[in-house]
């Protein structure tokens, strides 16, 4: 009894640890959510209309075919096309797009899916695709359902100028805008790296106002300089690919899905005699180092199986993103309060992984356990937090060993 | 430029300081004698600098992409055009009545490659005079009643639809045909469009319409295919088709036997329309060839100097030379070429530019002297034939109707070989071919390059900007002019008057008096009006003359003369009698008539240089001299210096030579020599001028004559003075 009595402070002594193992656990579990790569979604902009475009057009479908080769689903590909070359009456070849002048790849076969196509290609559509403010009824598979652990390729050809890309011939997206746009995207955790890859001219005066973390940017032409065509194709009269995109292209016929081609390989692939211009890529505040950077991380989808036992863990993320979407629609007047409980609110989604963590953790341990032990399975399963995991299992070992020797006296 | 001096009267008072804007005017104004000699001197200089001005033509449209494709006219499209030409050479020899035959077997060919085919009659319009018609557009709602079954033209159209296009544009490729003498050019033009016109039946990138017409030529190429275009542009909804068909009998059996003869075909026997116009070619070539290579002249002013838009001959000329290897060659005046002066002009030009190359490594402009000489024979035809307001061609009439269109006559190395034949077939049919593709391939209408320009070779023009110069230049000094001699003619008075009494005294009356005197160039404007009623009632003369039947040129002419000089007399007396009695301040008055006319003629020029540049700046030329010379013979005689001999002199030859006629006689004598000139000539080429509408008559009309006051009143001084002398 009095033994009993004794033991209720012991019993809370107990128990301190406890919990600060369990929120070192939720604390550090977080932390690795945010740096885990979950999947990859690409962005793919032909902007320029009319038949003499017709480059830009098989540009960006050939960039389809690629990433689509290498791994990325359907689902995940945005495909912009501002104008429709296949069904063009001065192309030759009814409904086929080519890349090459031997015409043995026809990029508009049957499992093309564009998700904007002609005049819905507009700098607002691309912007409301990219920070995710769309109107309600813009079906799903129009939207970009990225989270922050995705890696976003986003892919811009057409004609472009200092610090400009003209959309369809009457509106242009400025660097401002797209610098914008990305630090949105930031803010509200829609990517975990982003590549903007932009072939036209003076590219790379596009990044100029690019300041957001996680972000390379690769253009096809410095300041000043002109990104050329490849070749003409004579028999549909138009030039058919780009000089950036065809050698990107190249280099990517050489892989597939399993190698391992690092992003500096491919960057140092363009040669600038070859491109008549000279590709420029942007680092930033990018931290990796290229050469540890896999092509695949971007271009391609190498998905890691993730086992959970609780089926509605990513189900309640999707619910999240929903209402994000939804309190996005009302935010077209800008309420500081509400966006800074929104981001409580993705705070609290990401620490807390159960919806109503908050409660249950006043409520008692065995509710709060019951999540913890989950992720604590999880982190024990995962082979990179074994040290840590022996190193907290020795910190709890330790009052274990103190009651026991007390007790046993 | 300096700050104006003015020394004379301005000293004794500090004047209120007026603004630099004004003073620059005052300045030029008051020296308006040497600004004068110095604008015109530099505008004449700069006109002959235009063709060293003259810039590379470049493809403006990125859409037109020429060239890219390549050709796709194979050998068997030519064995089919050369099926064509043999089968019509043949018709000729065998039947009389070819007329109808050949257009028959062009339709049927055209048949056979599943071409839409129509025949369009129409009947020549007669050259008729509408005073009132100059700047209208042709005449198109007009319904002709009384023509004759006899003559008529029947115009083969066959159309070719965009196999996938939306069927709202079109292009045309027109061969002018005589099916009653036609040589072997023609039938090879026929040829040539033929074995295009099977290309496009097969390819799949059309996205405009492609129409072939046939005109038939026998009443002038102009004619027939300005009559397709009136009726395909203002469809009719009367019956008149049905209405010919029963007065003329005999032309309802070939549309007949056509639609017997090809029952289940695309045969109509109504007309036939496409989409809008994008462009137009019309394709010719020539019997008599060319010694050394194969030539393609390019024609391209229409009525009142309208040209087509430049990239439409860029275009042609980038595929003729850099595709097909043939030689390009625009107008030029032949004559011009072999002027030693204008030899030597170039070389001075050319030692300029080397100088300049010297002092400025950077400066590149200067031309050799020959392609000098070559550049200014062109600009000189090109700038002749815009004048002269006729077009060039029977792509004229398509510019009436906002249409681009080219003609292109081939002049083939010359040889009786069948390769040969299909030579010219192949290359031609890929040219013509490579035109329409790059037309084609167009999604808005001609509009990026030029359509103000004179040409100075095939790949060099001169656009609106720097021509203007030269104009600009040239008619300065006109407003400083007539600034300058009106306030001589008022101030020179006030100066008698201020000698008398003290500048401070200015009564009432005297400021009475000045206002009266301010008003006075309205007598001299009276003046200038009645002239130009004359010039109107001359210019209007010719639509009555017409009006006698059975007239030679010659006779017509001196019904003109005498009948213009018959209304200038009654003019003179019915409303200019007044005149007659001014006689106290002679060159008071001679002063005011010449500054108002000289105002009237800026007005004229600067509004004809905006509605046909070429005829102002020739008309400039002339009149600007004229005009700032002008003086009457009296004050000259009397004077008897040398330098007013010398002006007496200036003034004859430039006021005959600034005579229409006089103009006219003088440059065909010195482009065909004298022996050639006939008075009856000038009569045909007004006659010309007319038909076509052309406003430059207009322009000679009323402004040319508009000059004569100057003329009138220096003769006429002298004749007062007479008079005046005799009472």
């Amino acid at each position: 009894m009095d033994t009993f009595n004794n033991s209720k402070p012991v019993l809370h002594l107990l128990l301190l640890p406890c919990l600060l193992l369990y929120s070192s656990i939720a604390f550090s579990s977080s932390s690795v959510e945010a740096a885990m790569h979950t999947n990859n979604w690409a962005v793919l902009v032909c902007t320029s209309r009319f038949w003499f475009n017709y480059r830009h057009m098989a540009n960006t479908l050939s960039l389809y075919r690629t990433v689509k080769r290498l791994g990325i689903p359907d689902e995940r590909i945005i495909l912009m096309l501002a104008d429709d070359m296949a069904c063009n009456t001065r192309n030759k070849y009814p409904a086929q797009v080519f890349n090459n002048e031997n015409h043995r790849l026809n990029l508009y076969g049957d499992n093309v899916e564009v998700d904007y196509r002609g005049y819905e290609v507009t700098v607002e559509n691309f912007l409301r695709v990219l920070t995710g403010r769309h109107e309600t009824a813009v079906p799903r598979s129009k939207r970009l359902l990225s989270d922050e652990g995705s890696h976003i390729l986003l892919y811009m050809t057409g004609h472009g100028g200092d610090e400009f890309l003209k959309f369809q011939d009457s509106e242009e997206l400025q660097s401002h805008d797209l610098a914008d746009a990305v630090k949105q995207m930031k803010e509200k955790h829609r990517f975990k790296e982003l590549l903007i890859m932009v072939d036209t001219c003076q590219a790379a005066t596009l990044f100029n106002q690019l300041q957001s973390p996680g972000v390379l940017a690769i253009g096809s032409s410095m300041k000043g300089e002109n990104s050329y065509s490849h070749h003409l194709d004579s028999d549909v009269g138009v030039s058919v690919v780009d000089r950036f995109t065809y050698y990107t292209l190249a280099f990517f016929e050489r892989l597939n899905i399993y190698d391992n081609a690092s992003l500096s390989s491919l960057f140092s692939s363009y040669n600038p005699s070859w491109l008549m211009s000279t590709a420029y890529y942007r680092k930033g505040v990018y931290k990796r180092s290229l050469e540890e950077v896999p092509v695949t991380t971007f271009f391609g989808s190498v998905m890691e199986t993730i086992h959970t036992d609780a089926a509605y863990k990513a189900l309640s993320r999707r619910n999240s993103g929903r209402f994000e979407a939804q309190t996005s629609l009302d935010q077209s007047v800008y309420h500081p309060e509400r966006r800074t409980q929104m981001k409580v609110n993705d705070r609290d989604e990401t620490h807390n992984i159960n919806p109503e963590g908050n409660k249950q953790l006043l409520q008692g341990q065995e509710g709060a356990s019951k999540c913890p032990w989950n992720t604590f399975c999880n982190k024990f399963l995962k082979a990179e937090n074994v040290d840590s995991l022996v190193n907290y299992g020795l910190v709890a070992m330790v009052p274990f060993l103190v009651i026991s020797t007390w007790l046993v006296r | 430029m300096a700050e104006p001096k003015e020394k004379s009267h301005n000293d004794q008072k500090p004047k209120p300081r007026v603004r630099p804007i004004v003073r620059l005017g005052i300045f030029l104004v008051s020296h308006s004698f040497l600004v004068s000699v110095v604008c015109c001197t530099s505008g004449v200089l700069a006109l002959f600098l235009l063709p060293v001005l003259a810039k590379n033509t470049y493809i403006s449209e990125n859409a037109l992409m020429p060239g890219s494709a390549s050709p796709m006219l194979s050998n068997q499209h030519v064995l089919d055009g050369n099926r064509l030409v043999k089968d019509l050479t043949n018709s000729n020899l065998k039947s009389s009545e070819t007329g109808i035959e050949s257009h028959k077997i062009i339709a049927q060919y055209m048949l056979d490659l599943g071409a839409e085919v129509s025949f369009h009659k129409f009947h020549p319009q007669m050259n008729q005079f509408h005073p009132l018609h100059f700047f209208s557009s042709p005449d198109s709602g007009k319904i002709q009643e009384n023509y004759s079954c006899s003559s008529y033209g029947i115009n083969t159209v066959g159309i070719i639809r965009a196999p996938r296009g939306d069927g709202k544009e079109a292009i045309v490729l027109v061969t002018p045909y005589n099916a009653l003498k036609s040589g072997f050019g023609e039938a090879l033009s026929l040829g040539i469009a033929y074995s295009v016109f099977s290309l496009l039946t097969q390819v799949t990138w059309l996205a405009k319409d492609i129409i072939w017409l046939v005109a038939d030529s026998q009443f002038g190429e102009y004619a027939a295919v300005s009559a397709w275009l009136r009726e395909y542009q203002t469809p009719k909804f009367s019956s008149l088709s049905t209405l010919n068909s029963e007065m003329c009998p005999d032309i309802n059996n070939l549309f007949e036997i056509k639609v017997h003869s090809v029952a289940g075909s695309k045969f109509s026997n109504s007309f036939r329309r496409a989409g809008t116009m994008a462009a137009a070619l019309v394709l010719k070539v020539r019997d008599q060839g060319e010694q050394f290579e194969d030539t393609i002249s390019i024609y391209a002013e229409a009525s009142n100097g309208q040209m087509p838009n430049l990239d439409l001959i860029n275009v042609v000329n980038y595929l003729a030379v850099h595709r097909q290897g043939l030689r390009v060659n625009v107008e030029k005046l032949r004559s011009l070429l072999n002027s030693s002066w204008l030899k030597s002009l170039g070389e001075i030009f050319e030692s300029l530019a080397k100088v300049a190359k010297t002092l400025n490594p950077k400066c590149k402009f200067g031309i050799p002297a020959t392609e000098y000489v070559e550049g200014t024979a062109t600009l000189a035809s090109s700038l002749y034939y815009q004048a002269l307001g006729v077009p060039t061609g029977p792509h004229g009439a398509f510019r009436d109707y906002q249409v681009d269109a080219i003609t292109l006559e081939i002049s083939p190395k010359f040889s009786l070989d069948k390769v040969w034949r299909n030579d010219i077939l192949l290359r031609g049919g890929r040219l013509i071919e490579g035109v329409i593709r790059s037309v084609n391939n167009l999604l808005e209408k001609f509009h990026q390059s030029f359509f103000l320009y004179l040409l100075t070779s095939p790949s060099k023009f001169v656009s609106v900007g720097v021509y203007m110069i030269a104009f600009a230049l040239l008619i300065a000094p006109l407003p400083m002019v007539a600034a300058s001699l009106y306030v001589d003619a008022n101030s020179s008075s006030n100066f008698l008057k201020g000698d008398s009494s003290t500048p401070s005294a200015i009564t009432d009356a005297a400021e009475h008096g000045i206002t009266i005197r301010s008003w006075k160039w309205l007598n001299s404007a009276k003046l200038v009006f009645i002239v130009h009623l004359w010039g109107a009632i001359v210019s209007l003369l010719p639509y009555f003359i017409c009006q006698i039947p059975d007239c030679s040129p010659m006779t017509s002419f001196v019904i003109w003369v005498l009948l213009s000089i018959l209304s200038l007399l009654i003019l003179n007396s019915v409303l200019a009698s007044p005149l007659a009695c001014v006689k106290a301040s002679q060159e008071k008055e001679w002063a005011l008539v010449k500054s108002v006319t000289i105002s009237s003629m800026f007005i004229g020029l600067g509004l004809m240089s905006v509605i046909n540049f070429a005829t102002a700046e020739i008309g400039a030329l002339l009149m600007v001299p004229m005009c700032l010379l002008a003086q009457p013979l009296k004050l000259d005689l009397r004077a008897g210096t040398l330098r007013s001999c010398c002006r007496i002199i200036c003034n004859l030859v430039l006021g005959h030579i600034a005579f229409p006629p006089a103009a006219f006689f003088l440059l065909k004598g010195m482009l065909e020599g004298f022996g050639s000139a006939n008075v009856g000539d000038f009569w045909m080429w007004v006659e010309s001028l007319w038909a076509w509408n052309s406003a430059t008559y207009l322009f000679i009309g009323l402004l040319r004559s508009g000059s004569n006051p100057l003329m009138i009143e220096s003769i006429q001084v002298p004749l007062m003075d007479r008079v005046g002398a005799c009472e």
